[in-house]
């Protein structure tokens, strides 16, 4: 079920567009990381972890804003092209 | 309201700097309306060449010809997949650079393809397809069904249509990529087949399909009429079957067969001089169009190279060049302008001097056919609607 | 609308513009040739320019030249490769490298004296530097200083790429080749300029059929008359950068612009900042004359860039 609970501005879902596409970025690079590549490796490793606080914090923040309804275990979701936000239950 | 679909909008249009490599200039197959007249098997760029374009590009980041929110890194051939190893590496160079340098294209790219398909469930393919998911664009190109597929897509050596071949991937690919379309290409031959080829590819599970008349000047006396007649039944059998509410045809577009004015609508119709392409020898053109291997009268429009970099000079037209400086009056009078497209490479093939200045009008008959049939989907297709919904509020 | 007609005289026929004549050999257009040239000149109702070479026409050309109305460029207008000391004419045109020009300004102004006018014309436009835009525009400050001393002494001198905005600057005054003028050589056929013609004797391709290299670069013939396909290219109008520009007096050479952006309806970039460079030092000269109480009715306004292809490209 997918529900339509709310929408943040354009800049608001830039941010977060940002933030999910260099998550994605981060993920695929590590793949092609090898073993005698420590530095870069550990350069990525905290880099997705910053970008994952970063994407979460958004969450936190724009739902504590907009106070989107939630249900248990249930999740959000932003369609990128609308910037609408869906509940996933 | 019952749903019109809508036609994809690209990826950051309009905000993306896109950049071609040409990694091979072979292919299985000899499309007979391919514009490619020069493919050959020598033409294979080297990891060195496309690593030293890499540096060029990513060095120009504050350049404004560079500095573009969103960058599309496209392969093409040929048949690019021949070359998945050495995209693969490319690949891998460019994402590596991209985040050594923390150029803010690493947080919006996309690793852009069209293919035959014919490669695309190959083991070596899809390791990469995994490996880069989330940026990945791929087009494969079917042009309809087994009969017109056939008629122009053949292979290079036995001269057999590669419809069987191509169509086994094709399950695969939209389980991947669901949103996936294609794009088809029209030319003299294959007239006849338009409405039935459209339909299978709805049928394939295709939704958004691009299709477009080819810019040469290869049509015939009547193709306009048979064209128009082909658009018509396929319009009715869209409407007819409730195809609108979850596809699209280029074809059909509310936007096209308005008149434009030189103020407000004055844009030229490509992105030549825009993106940039690279080949084999490490040259610049302003798109693969501008390269020798697609030109049959004119030399080779070179930017630059990837050692000495872009002659700014040579991209000054092009960037300059508007919708009506190139146009004749006829195309500037024009009441159904609106969605009659060019493409500069052709304009500049074709054209009686050495200028992209010079718009080629072979499809002129063909546009003029495409609006009236638009017209009769439209009308017909908003009357079903009222009408349906009007006898809804009546009950 | 064509207004002059050049006739080479001979292959040899001096340089009078941007490109150097590279042809060494002799070759006198035939008198049949040169005859049926001014007849052409005359129904179409053309000003002749005769381009002279550098040895003496037999007496049977002048005789076939001075049966119409003509300029004499070589004779008339004398040209010169370096800053001569002394000229013979009052109309001179002065083809030197920018940096000849940049180094030579007090000589300039010996032959100031002495010319009505002065057509300056440089031979390495393409190779001008973004890096010499201060030393051009030095260059041209110390010629203005030196055109306000002689209007003090009641001379006032035309040198084309300062003075010409005082008296016209309300519309374009480019080469216009194909438009306001057209060439013949001695092979009997038009081209749109002498340098188009060298090109074609010095073997350089037209680039038109890859698969089939041509020279030629004519646009018809005195036999079969004016052929130039897309001759509305070469119009201000068809030149998206041009037709919005006020640098006013600017060659727009669309040989040099041909070679430069591969349109010819295209200006390169050091075109463009060339013609801007002086057309600041043009406004600088209207108003110190002005200053100095010269009614001068001009008006050159400030602009924010030296090349508008910097105000025209949009992403």
């Amino acid at each position: 079920m997918k529900k339509l609970v709310g929408k943040v501005t354009t800049e608001e879902r830039d941010v977060i567009l940002s933030l999910y596409e260099r998550r994605n970025g981060l993920n695929e690079l590590a793949k092609i990381l090898t073993t005698d590549n420590d530095v870069m490796y550990e350069k990525i490793v905290k880099d997705l972890g910053e970008t994952s606080k970063k994407f979460q914090d958004w969450w936190s923040s724009m739902s504590s804003k907009y106070e989107w309804e939630s249900i248990k275990n249930g999740n959000w979701e932003i369609n990128f092209d609308t910037c609408e936000i869906y509940l996933n239950s | 309201m019952e749903k019109i679909a809508n036609i994809p909008h690209g990826w950051q249009e309009g905000t993306s700097k896109d950049i071609t490599f040409i990694v091979t200039k072979d292919c299985q197959l000899a499309c007979k309306y391919c514009y490619l007249v020069g493919k050959n098997t020598r033409e294979k760029m080297s990891f060195e060449t496309a690593k030293v374009a890499i540096d060029y590009i990513l060095d120009q980041e504050k350049d404004p010809l560079f500095n573009q929110e969103s960058v599309i890194w496209e392969f093409i051939g040929g048949e690019p997949f021949l070359e998945i190893d050495l995209i693969d590496k490319i690949c891998d160079y460019i994402k590596l650079e991209m985040y050594s340098r923390n150029h803010h294209w690493f947080n919006s790219y996309r690793l852009s393809f069209s293919t035959n398909g014919l490669n695309y469930s190959s083991e070596k393919v899809q390791n990469f397809i995994k490996k880069n998911y989330t940026h990945l664009s791929i087009g494969i190109t079917i042009d309809g069904t087994k009969t017109k597929h056939d008629l122009n897509r053949i292979y290079k050596t036995s001269g057999q249509g590669s419809y069987e071949d191509v169509i086994k991937s094709i399950p695969l690919w939209l389980q991947q990529f669901p949103e996936a379309g294609t794009k088809v290409t029209i030319s003299s031959s294959d007239i006849p087949y338009i409405k039935e080829s459209v339909l299978h590819l709805f049928d394939l599970g295709i939704h958004h399909i691009s299709i477009n008349c080819v810019f040469e000047n290869v049509w015939k006396q009547n193709d306009d009429v048979v064209f128009e007649k082909q658009l018509i039944d396929l319009a009715d059998a869209i409407i007819d079957k409730g195809y609108y509410e979850y596809t699209t045809c280029s074809f059909f577009n509310e936007t096209i067969g308005k008149p434009l004015d030189c103020v407000a609508n004055n844009e030229n119709w490509c992105g030549a001089g825009k993106m940039l392409a690279i080949d084999a020898n490490g040259y610049f053109y302003p798109c693969t169009r501008f390269a020798q291997y697609s030109l049959r009268n004119k030399k080779a429009w070179i930017l630059g190279n990837v050692h000495d970099g872009i002659d700014r000079n040579k991209l000054r037209p092009f960037l300059t060049l508007d919708r009506c400086t190139q146009s004749s009056q006829e195309c500037i009078n024009c009441e159904v302008a609106s969605g009659c497209a060019w493409c500069q490479g052709e304009n500049y093939d074709a054209a009686k001097t050495h200028t992209i200045f010079e718009r080629s009008i072979s499809i002129c008959k063909m546009h003029k056919a495409q609006v009236r049939a638009n017209n009769y989907y439209w009308n017909k297709l908003f009357h079903k609607l009222e009408t349906k919904y009007s006898k809804h509020e009546q009950i | 609308m064509l207004q002059y007609l050049v006739i080479l005289l001979d292959d040899t026929s001096v340089a009078y513009c941007h490109t150097d004549n590279p042809i060494v050999e002799e070759r006198i257009m035939p008198l049949s040739t040169l005859r049926k040239a001014i007849f052409w000149g005359m129904c179409e109702n053309l000003m002749i320019h005769f381009v002279y070479p550098n040895y003496s026409l037999p007496k049977e050309y002048q005789d076939v030249i001075d049966t119409v109305d003509n300029v004499k460029i070589g004779k008339d207008i004398e040209v010169y490769n370096e800053i001569p000391k002394k000229i013979n004419s009052s109309s001179i045109v002065l083809r030197l490298s920018i940096n000849e020009f940049i180094s030579s300004i007090a000589e300039l102004e010996v032959v100031l004296q002495q010319a009505k006018r002065i057509n300056i014309c440089y031979t390495d436009i393409e190779h001008f530097d973004d890096n010499r835009i201060d030393d051009y525009s030095k260059a041209l400050s110390s010629l203005n200083n030196i055109i306000i001393r002689l209007y003090e002494q009641n001379i006032q001198p035309q040198i084309n790429i300062l003075s010409d905005r005082i008296i016209h600057n309300e519309k374009m005054h480019n080469c216009d080749a194909g438009i306001s003028n057209v060439t013949v050589a001695p092979n009997g056929k038009f081209y749109l300029c002498p340098s188009f013609y060298y090109d074609e004797i010095m073997h350089i391709d037209n680039e038109l059929n890859y698969q089939n290299p041509s020279f030629d670069r004519s646009v018809g013939s005195l036999e079969s008359g004016l052929d130039m396909p897309n001759r509305h290219l070469l119009m201000l109008n068809s030149a998206p950068l041009c037709r919005e520009c006020d640098a006013y007096h600017c060659n727009r050479c669309i040989w040099l612009n041909q070679k430069l952006t591969l349109d010819c309806n295209t200006p390169g970039h050091q075109q463009c900042v060339l013609s801007h460079i002086e057309r600041n030092a043009s406004r600088d000269l209207v108003t110190k004359l002005k200053s100095l109480g010269y009614n001068i009715d001009c008006c050159i306004d400030d602009l924010p860039y030296l090349d508008p292809f910097e105000q025209f490209i949009k992403f």
